[in-house]
């Protein structure tokens, strides 16, 4: 015997029951469907969509963490929940380091990629980094101004920064990216704190979202913290200065082994220290 | 088997860093100073009492020893033999790294 269609029987089922709870069922499917993917997005839920229930469509993943960077809110929204996420970035390490650094910084994030994860770890492209870039002068720089469409998937510079010299690149609030640290270059040494490193002593202030947003957020505070804005403070000490800006926002949680006993707080802090316009490091803290 | 990370505190400037002892090697001496890992300002001594002033065209920071760069070839985080050598070793802690 032939089987119904399920939407027929549904609608059979609907026929069954009273006017009255008929009308209040599908206000109720109604506020469902309006609800549903911004309780996704507000509280990083994967409510299903009632097309996902009532058909074979895939449950929708939640909204707020998308790799385009629409602007750094995106991923700052995600950071209510501090979660121990595999990075976007894995640097490739060209200079001589101890052994123990890496051991020490290379401890794989003991979760599960989700799709969100996997999205954001397309963005990202350090791994070029240091591998001299462009180290022909005569070749035009590259700039912001790549077409969206492009992705910043291959891209070295996210779509954002703007390379100003060998391995040097610049923000549009001007910034400076360069060589330096024990990691080669700078990029790579903010791009630590996009993962948590559990067992390191002390704290370690974690990033919530991708490099490309990490850079936006960086970009937005050190605009506010040179006008000094509210919000904002500002400390010299020996060339170098140290600024710290407050988010609206939780922009990302304390690790390390300190944030670790605390359960990993969320913070809406960033510290930023440069030597002139060069960045040093960066962190939520 | 790693390392074990080696330290003397938190860093004071950023506070997010770990003072670090690092050495380097030129002419077959030993020199030592501190610094952060996350910052680069340096000190002479895990005392963390002098801070070791950085050239201003300079873009790594540089072993007061020597002056060459910290993140040079010849520059490394100091082992625990390097750090009894500098004779220090009552003055930082070491973490050891945990297996797998």
């Amino acid at each position: 015997m032939a089987t119904k269609p399920r939407s027929e029987s549904a609608v059979n089922a609907l026929r069954m029951i009273p006017t009255k709870w008929a009308v209040i069922l599908l206000g109720i499917l109604i506020v469902y469907v309006v609800l549903q993917p911004r309780l996704n997005q507000w509280f990083g839920w994967n409510l299903p969509s009632v097309a996902s229930m009532v058909g074979d469509e895939k449950p929708a993943k939640a909204t707020n963490k998308k790799g385009e960077s629409t602007k750094n809110e995106t991923s700052r929204n995600d950071t209510a929940k501090p979660t121990k996420k595999g990075n976007d970035v894995e640097p490739d390490l060209e200079k001589e380091s101890n052994p123990e650094t890496a051991s020490s910084k290379k401890k794989p994030a003991e979760k599960t990629k989700t799709a969100e994860e996997a999205d954001e770890e397309r963005e990202q492209p350090i791994s070029t980094l240091g591998k001299s870039q462009n180290n022909n002068p005569s070749q035009p720089t590259k700039t912001a101004t790549k077409p969206k469409n492009e992705s910043d998937e291959s891209d070295p510079l996210y779509g954002f920064l703007t390379e100003v010299g060998r391995n040097r690149y610049e923000s549009p609030a001007g910034l400076v990216y360069g060589p330096g640290s024990e990691e080669g270059h700078r990029l790579k040494h903010i791009a630590r704190h996009l993962e948590d490193q559990p067992d390191r002593p002390g704290s370690h202030g974690v990033f919530k979202g991708s490099m490309k947003a990490f850079l936006t957020t960086i970009d937005e505070g050190y605009a506010r913290a040179k006008k000094g804005a509210k919000g904002t403070t500002k400390k010299e000490d020996d060339g170098l200065v140290v600024y710290e800006i407050t988010f609206e926002k939780a922009i990302g949680f304390i690790g390390g082994e300190a944030g670790g006993r605390k359960k990993n707080p969320a913070t809406k802090k960033l510290r930023l220290v440069v030597r002139g316009s060069n960045v040093i490091t960066a962190f939520p803290f | 088997m790693t390392a074990p990370l080696i330290y003397v505190e938190s860093c004071p400037v950023c506070g997010d860093g770990l003072c670090r002892i690092r050495v380097c090697i030129t002419d077959q001496r030993l020199n030592g100073c501190v610094l952060c890992d996350e910052c680069e300002a340096v000190w002479t001594d895990p005392s963390l009492q002098e801070r070791v002033s950085r050239k201003p065209d300079a873009d790594d920071p540089q072993c007061p020893g020597c002056g060459q760069s910290l993140w040079s070839k010849n520059a490394h985080w100091a082992n625990i033999g390097e750090v009894c050598l500098l004779g220090w070793y009552d003055r930082v802690r070491v973490v050891s790294a945990k297996e797998g």
